[in-house]
């Protein structure tokens, strides 16, 4: 290294951390504005020319494909958040970008990044200390407090005004798949179906399955079969292929005979042992290698008055068999029928746009559940899907830590203020970055409130007011536009989105901080 | 407001705050404007012409903007709104777009007056409800009240705009009666018009006049051999869905023959299959025979001498319906469960009569008197292929029309009576209102206006001066002490031939409720999906992905 360059180092050292700084907060403002309830949308269009229409952090940062490196790290933020709590991926971000701000302050008053990192650390675990006096412990039995929380999360969404309808709903499927135990609850249990048509308005909570496929009837089969016994099978209903390298030679027209007959007979037989079983319903998994079935198949099975759903995934395959409680079957020895699943009805029925295929009235207790997803227009119906993951996180979360706290940015201002206090018990240069850290929790509500067509310095000023006096539950009431108590208004959210949030976006931070060198291996 | 130039280390544009919203706005407002000629009786038609040369001419706004290549994101939504009407209602899938584009214009002009979008958003979702309400509850009335003439009368006004118009007494009840027709009570005892089931021909030549109802099922194909029988009494009929040609074995499969005897033996075969098949069929007692697929000249030899018809390539979906409509049952493979082949003659459908007739140049394979009467088949005849396609898409939009109105049998009446009635209503609503939201209403009322509006301009009325009249009515109407006086006042729409205000339930300009109330509820939500968005990001292909390309 020539002398110059090492006399330079310091400047440069300087220059990486602005330069990380800037474009980890250039990412936080993108998201900004959909912060909220009365948050904004996005409108991205992706490289091959596809619209999305969003307001959830996670999906719009996943969308924006970032270069930068540091700016990719507030996208993996995000993600974790959403991994973690999976709601809250717009504030942990904002959050994020407010902290970096101001550590750009302190850093420019001379603090040594990491004495500015350990003292952000000793903020974020009082903070979570903080964060969990306020919370209220919360019974999972307790449907009501749980809707309340849901429909906090669910407020900001484009699907805001059906929240009444969606926030029941992803309650009641979390309740149905909990495991009380393991205060866990495995959201792969709930199977999320879109199906474009109808309105939001239309989405419902299906106690059994639902296929987006129509039965396959192409030969007359039956579409609606009560008393079903329903064969899950992953093998193929058409004629075995040879290798590539070998053939059937014939040298005999008598032989073709026999071939067009082994074929039929190998077919018949096949169907046949599905219908000894007293199987009435099948459901045949998608086949890579050959034709999962022929027409011949088809023809069969119709005769046999078995109902087919075909092209079913694989990955599907363990949802069904948890569901019906059958096992799958993977080839035609196996067939029994002990390993049918039973279901009261499947049916196919007819929507505006195409049709589904239900399956209702599955073995009791059932410890899955599927979820019908409709929406009016592509963007609306994934934007719906994505409201219903986070309304479901959300009631996982509680499941997780049983606390609530409130919402509007109380917990945020509370900790902002205790931080203040506490602040002032240390000496040093500590002292100053804890205070520079609660000032920077300040721009949650200050975004909220700016999003709301509100003003900032009015809203927060008052808001710190009435913490300082004591009034640990008021928050923004962004509908209103005033300052209200979040309990009495309902606005109550998981303490685990909250905290992880702190932690996540305070560690992002504290690394983002650490990096002093940018070496390009290119 | 927040104006970012471009993010660092993003590949790609970004614009957002007001910027993104006027753009958003300016590019709705230039595809309602392609389509705003096009409303009402009086409308005019659009002809598009695409790169290939292709000539559409039409008057369906859901047509015309399936056939522009929207670029412009938020220009998407918008078609995919007319799209959404198409689908679910049928009809009045220019008065959506129209209407939401004025929404947003007018949307974005409080935005400019500093008016929160959110506020904006909430009012306009408030109006939605309660003009929802308004029509269903004050509006709106049922139609046993007024029989089949309400039906004739709602397929008139859909097609007053459209193609048909000159002939809509002919066109409206051919369209009521067709729906009428294929009545149908599903299994949960809910009554159905699947208008899918009506099968729409088109034939060149001869005016439109001449087009015609066919009682039975119409197929556009021919006979396979000319040697065929023209007609067959007391058809029995082969529904297939597989090959009639000879059979050739499957693939891995190679014919090693050592001995030149043995040859002809094989060929012989391939043959005798095929012909085994054919003798199953006609033993069965088919006489009329239908595939999915192709017949060769040797099986056509085979059904000319057992005096059957053939008919190959038919569509599948039309061979769906034939199954439905004679009760047969359409065969994938003649397979039998033991491995033999057979043909079991419950698979055929009956019909009385099956014929071929020649319409123009064409021929048309009809199927009469069937055992279950469930179908409906429209000829339409016409100069040119486009006023057949348009006629196509008139008709259906009717069909679509009556079959709402059955279902839900409620009508309101047409000509901007029921927009200007809102707009009074909501307006008068607004007043009550001492929240933000009452600007955002009182603009909402005044952008329902625009429909009345757009029709009386299209006709080359005094647009202002005729408006004015028609809220004036409807204000009188909606007074408590007057209600009495006014009644039939709630009715008043434009009679846009000779440009003055009349009663439209009495002139019988009608249309479905569901139509209206969809079609504010889908423009209301398009404007606030659009009023939503605060920024776009257009993200760039990457290097690769271009070199890729």
């Amino acid at each position: 290294m020539s002398k110059g360059e090492q006399f330079d180092n310091k400047s440069q050292q300087d220059d990486v951390r602005k330069s990380n700084i800037m474009s980890a907060k250039a990412i936080a403002d993108a998201v900004r504005t959909s912060l909220g309830p009365r948050g904004m949308d996005k409108m991205i269009q992706t490289a091959d020319g596809e619209v999305i229409i969003t307001n959830d952090g996670a999906t719009i940062l996943r969308q924006m494909s970032v270069s930068h490196p540091t700016a990719k790290m507030m996208v993996e933020l995000s993600k974790s958040q959403d991994i973690e709590a999976g709601d809250g991926t717009t504030s942990v971000v904002v959050m994020a970008g407010g902290l970096l701000n101001a550590c750009s302050g302190l850093l420019n008053r001379g603090i040594h990044p990491n004495q500015i990192s350990d003292a952000f650390q000793l903020a974020c675990k009082k903070s979570t200390e903080i964060l969990q006096e306020m919370g209220t412990p919360v019974d999972f039995n307790d449907r009501e407090s749980l809707i309340k929380c849901t429909n906090t999360s669910l407020s900001s969404k484009v699907v805001s005004q059906n929240s009444s309808l969606l926030a029941p709903l992803a309650v009641d499927a979390v309740m149905k798949i909990a495991d009380p135990l393991d205060n866990n609850a495995d959201l792969n249990m709930i199977r999320v179906v879109r199906k474009l048509g109808g309105t939001v308005d239309d989405t419902e909570l299906v106690d059994g399955i639902v296929f987006t496929q129509k039965a396959a009837k192409g030969a007359g089969g039956p579409t609606r079969v009560q008393n079903a016994k329903i064969a899950v099978l992953q093998f193929q209903l058409s004629p075995p292929k040879t290798d590539i390298e070998n053939s059937v030679v014939i040298s005999d027209y008598q032989q073709m005979d026999r071939i067009l007959k082994e074929e039929r007979t190998y077919i018949a037989d096949l169907c046949k042992k599905i219908a000894k079983t007293g199987c009435n319903v099948v459901l045949l998994q998608k086949s890579i290698l050959r034709d999962a079935i022929t027409d011949l198949g088809l023809h069969f099975l119709a005769k046999l008055k078995i109902m087919l759903v075909r092209d079913i995934e694989r990955d599907e395959i363990e949802f069904i068999c948890r569901t019906l409680q059958c096992v799958p079957i993977a080839s035609a020895d196996a067939l029994r029928p002990e390993k049918l699943g039973k279901a009261d009805l499947v049916e196919e029925i007819g929507t505006s746009d195409g049709k589904i295929v239900k399956i209702t009235g599955v073995p009791k207790p059932c410890k899955t559940v599927s979820i019908l997803c409709r929406g009016s227009n592509k963007l609306v119906l994934e934007e719906n899907e994505r409201s219903i993951h986070d309304a479901l996180c959300v009631v996982r979360s509680l499941l997780k830590r049983k606390f609530m706290i409130p919402g509007g940015s109380a917990p945020e201002m509370e900790v902002s203020q205790r931080l203040m206090e506490y602040s002032k018990t240390l000496g040093g240069a500590e002292s100053y970055c804890v205070r520079a850290y609660a000032e920077a929790l300040e721009i949650i509500p200050a975004t909220l409130a700016e999003n709301a067509g509100l003003n900032p310095i009015n809203i927060v000023t008052t808001l710190r007011l009435m913490h300082a006096n004591g009034d640990k539950n008021a928050g923004i009431n962004v509908r209103k536009g005033t300052i209200s108590n979040m309990m009495e208004e309902n606005v109550v959210q998981p303490l685990l989105v909250s905290s992880s949030a702190l932690e996540l976006a305070t560690e992002a931070v504290r690394m983002i901080l650490k990096i002093d060198g940018f070496v390009p291996t290119l | 407001m927040l104006v970012l130039g471009k993010l660092p280390g993003l590949e790609g544009d970004r614009k957002s705050g007001q910027d993104v919203r006027t753009q958003n706005v300016m590019a709705c407002m230039a595809i309602a404007n392609v389509v705003k000629s096009s409303l009402g009786p009086v409308g005019l038609d659009k002809m598009l012409v695409d790169d290939i040369g292709d000539t559409t001419v039409t008057n369906d706004g859901a047509t015309i903007l399936n056939l522009l290549e929207v670029d412009h994101p938020a220009g998407k939504v918008l078609v995919d709104l007319a799209q959404l009407q198409d689908k679910e209602v049928g009809d009045g899938t220019t008065s959506v777009v129209i209407l939401a584009a004025e929404l947003l214009r007018r949307a974005n002009e409080l935005v400019n007056m500093k008016i929160h979008p959110t506020s904006i958003i909430s009012g306009f979702r408030l109006a939605q409800k309660e003009a929802i309400k308004y029509v269903n509850e004050k509006l709106s009335t049922k139609v046993d009240k007024l029989g089949r003439d309400a039906l004739i009368n709602v397929a008139k006004t859909s097609m007053s705009s459209k193609i048909l118009n000159i002939n809509s007494d002919f066109f409206a009840a051919m369209a009521v009666d067709s729906v009428m027709s294929v009545k149908t009570v599903n299994s949960s005892g809910d009554v159905r018009y699947p208008v899918k089931a009506i099968n729409v021909l088109k034939a060149h030549g001869k005016s439109s006049q001449e087009s015609r109802r066919i009682a039975g099922y119409a197929l556009n194909c021919t006979r396979a051999s000319q040697a065929m029988p023209t007609v067959v009494n007391k058809a029995k009929i082969a529904l297939l869905d597989y090959d009639l040609r000879k059979y050739k074995m499957s693939l891995g499969v190679q014919v090693v023959v050592t001995d030149p005897s043995k040859l002809q033996a094989i060929r012989d075969r391939e043959e005798d299959i095929m012909k085994e098949r054919i003798d199953l069929l006609i033993k069965a007692g088919a006489n009329v025979i239908l595939t999915s697929k192709g017949i060769d000249d040797l099986c056509l030899k085979w059904l000319v001498q057992a005096g059957a018809i053939g008919v190959r390539r038919v569509k599948k979906d039309d061979l769906r319906r034939i199954a439905k409509v004679t009760g047969g049952t359409i065969m994938l493979s003649m397979a039998g469960m033991e491995g033999e082949e057979s043909f079991d003659p419950s698979m055929l459908g009956q019909a009385d009569k099956v014929y071929e007739e020649r319409v123009g140049d064409n021929e048309l394979i009809v199927i009469e008197g069937c055992a279950n009467q469930k179908s409906g088949s429209i000829l339409l005849r016409g100069p040119n292929e486009y006023t057949l396609d348009e006629m196509e898409r008139a008709l259906h939009d009717a069909m679509c029309v009556v079959k709402r109105v059955l279902e839900s049998n409620e009508v309101v009446p047409g000509g901007g009576a029921v927009e200007a009635a809102l707009s009074i209503y909501l307006e008068n609503f607004a007043h009550t209102l001492g929240s933000r939201e009452q600007m955002a209403i009182a603009e909402f009322a005044q952008a329902l206006l625009v429909i009345p509006k757009t029709l009386a301009v299209n006709a080359a009325c005094d647009a202002t001066e005729l408006v004015a009249k028609l809220r004036a009515d409807h204000y009188h109407s909606q007074q408590e002490k007057d209600a009495g006086k006014f009644k039939e006042k709630s009715c008043s729409g434009l009679n846009l031939r000779t440009g003055v205000i009349h009663n439209c339930l009495q002139a019988g300009v009608l249309e479905p409720t569901m139509s209206k109330t969809k079609s504010i509820a889908f423009a209301t939500e398009a404007a606030v999906t659009i009023l939503r968005i605060d920024d776009m990001i257009r993200i760039d292909k990457t290097e690769d992905e271009r070199a890729n390309m």
